[in-house]
């Protein structure tokens, strides 16, 4: 018996050695429903090593993407590592354009986003050491005066489990959390800088349509914030529509006249708008605000293209 | 037969080396504008093309199937080819919670059998 004790002790050395800082249970669940359960969340029963595939299949067709683990597992399943990697699950998740929301690594957020009715697709780490029996699953209730989640796990269709345990396994897993939203609708308590992280990545690999109506819903939740209006503008440039660039990098710096990106963009479109002075006053603007920030080259790459076009603008030039 | 295929493969990995985005290289893209405000070492100074191909290798390396692999780099924007390159073999991969489970019981049983242990002894 008394191996058996060290054994438990070390292991829960382990864990905590492993683990990401802050508290794991979080006191109350402030405002949020006591106890729920999403029912009608659907279930596919993984095969051997598809976990990843059986979750995301989960939360997609939660998310009105009818699919299957099946049809998912040639993009997401690694045979060499017999399993699925975070990142192929988010890009798997864009592919059919759902934006794939990353939790803040604080429990409330996955209870919130349960009480909104969006199933969460979580990364747990069940074993140690050289099994350290990395697994997907999907919370899909919870219930606080029992002190339980519910999840899709594996073959089990409705797994309910200690919060506690379920608490400790995922913070060992690094706190990683995702749900996939359809475009245009936000998460509850979203965060700024995730959620248009998840939205620039659908535009980033094509999904243009889709990214637009995040950044529309974007600018409407954050009515203070540049970076959904320079989307909007990058997606404008892209499909040629100058003009309305232009017209979406101005809007953009009037929200927050420091930011770098748009005016950066803004000078390069009135470059190609054949306004080269204006184009100037812009760059050098954005210049003085990158500093030696993380944008600072992309800056001095645009001041020298736009210092190597001379001459006056042509009529119809914005006069600043 | 060698020396084509492996002027294909330099082909592809020419026609490879810019992201979705390269046609706009121009503007500072959405997702660039995104990180510059959370990270703060210099975008530019990232070698994205080097990350493709490390992921591409990866990819075939890991048992994907050739003609999945091209689909999959272009599902990945940059930073997640980053945070991919070199660390795939390491990085967390989802798997199976059975075979954990399983091994946990095959220890706890060799010791068991061995003596070390005797936590089996009420269920005889």
């Amino acid at each position: 018996m008394r191996p058996v004790r060290a054994l438990l002790a070390v292991a829960a050395l382990a864990a905590a050695g492993c683990g990401t800082t802050g508290p794991l249970v979080e006191p109350g669940l402030a405002g949020l429903p006591s106890s729920v359960e999403l029912e009608s969340t659907p279930f596919f029963p993984q095969a051997e090593y598809q976990c990843g595939p059986a979750a995301l299949a989960t939360v997609l067709t939660h998310a009105g993407v009818p699919t299957d683990p099946l049809v998912l597992a040639p993009e997401v399943y690694l045979p060499g590592r017999e399993g699925s990697l975070q990142p192929e699950l988010v890009a798997a998740t864009r592919a059919r354009d759902r934006v794939p929301y990353v939790l803040p690594p604080r429990p409330e957020s996955l209870y919130e986003q349960v009480a909104a009715g969006t199933p969460v697709l979580v990364l747990q780490k069940l074993g140690a050491g050289p099994w350290p029996g990395w697994h997907y699953a999907v919370v899909v209730g919870y219930d606080a005066g029992r002190g339980t989640v519910t999840l899709r796990s594996g073959t089990n269709r409705r797994l309910e489990e200690s919060a506690e345990r379920f608490l400790l396994t995922w913070d060992r897993a690094g706190r990683w959390a995702m749900v996939a939203l359809p475009p245009g609708s936000l998460p509850a308590n979203p965060d700024f800088a995730r959620y248009m992280e998840a939205a620039a990545g659908l535009e980033a690999v094509g999904r243009t349509d889709a990214a637009a109506r995040a950044y529309e819903a974007a600018a409407a939740q954050w009515p203070d914030a540049a970076l959904p209006l320079v989307g909007l503008a990058n997606l404008a440039y892209a499909r040629g529509d100058l003009p309305a660039a232009e017209a979406g990098f101005r809007a953009a710096t009037e929200r927050a006249p420091d930011d770098v990106a748009g005016r950066n963009n803004r000078a390069q479109v009135l470059l190609e708008l054949g306004c080269p002075a204006a184009a100037r006053a812009e760059i050098a603007v954005a210049q003085a605000l990158a500093a030696d920030g993380p944008l600072a080259s992309a800056v001095a790459a645009s001041a020298v293209r736009i210092a190597a076009t001379h001459g006056p603008d042509a009529p119809g030039c914005p006069a600043d | 037969m060698i020396k084509r295929s492996f002027v294909y493969v330099l082909c592809l990995a020419i026609l490879q080396f810019g992201s979705p985005m390269a046609a706009n290289a121009a503007l500072i893209g959405t997702l660039e504008a995104v990180e510059s405000t959370t990270r703060a070492q210099d975008l530019a100074s990232v070698n994205s093309a080097l990350a493709r191909d490390d992921v591409r290798r990866q990819f075939v390396a890991l048992g994907v199937d050739p003609v999945q692999v091209d689909d999959r780099i272009a599902a990945l924007t940059d930073s997640e080819l980053r945070t991919l390159a070199g660390r795939m073999g390491e990085m967390p991969a989802g798997g199976d919670a059975l075979a954990v489970i399983g091994i946990v019981f095959l220890v706890l049983l060799i010791l068991e059998a061995v003596g070390v242990i005797d936590i089996f002894k009420k269920f005889p």
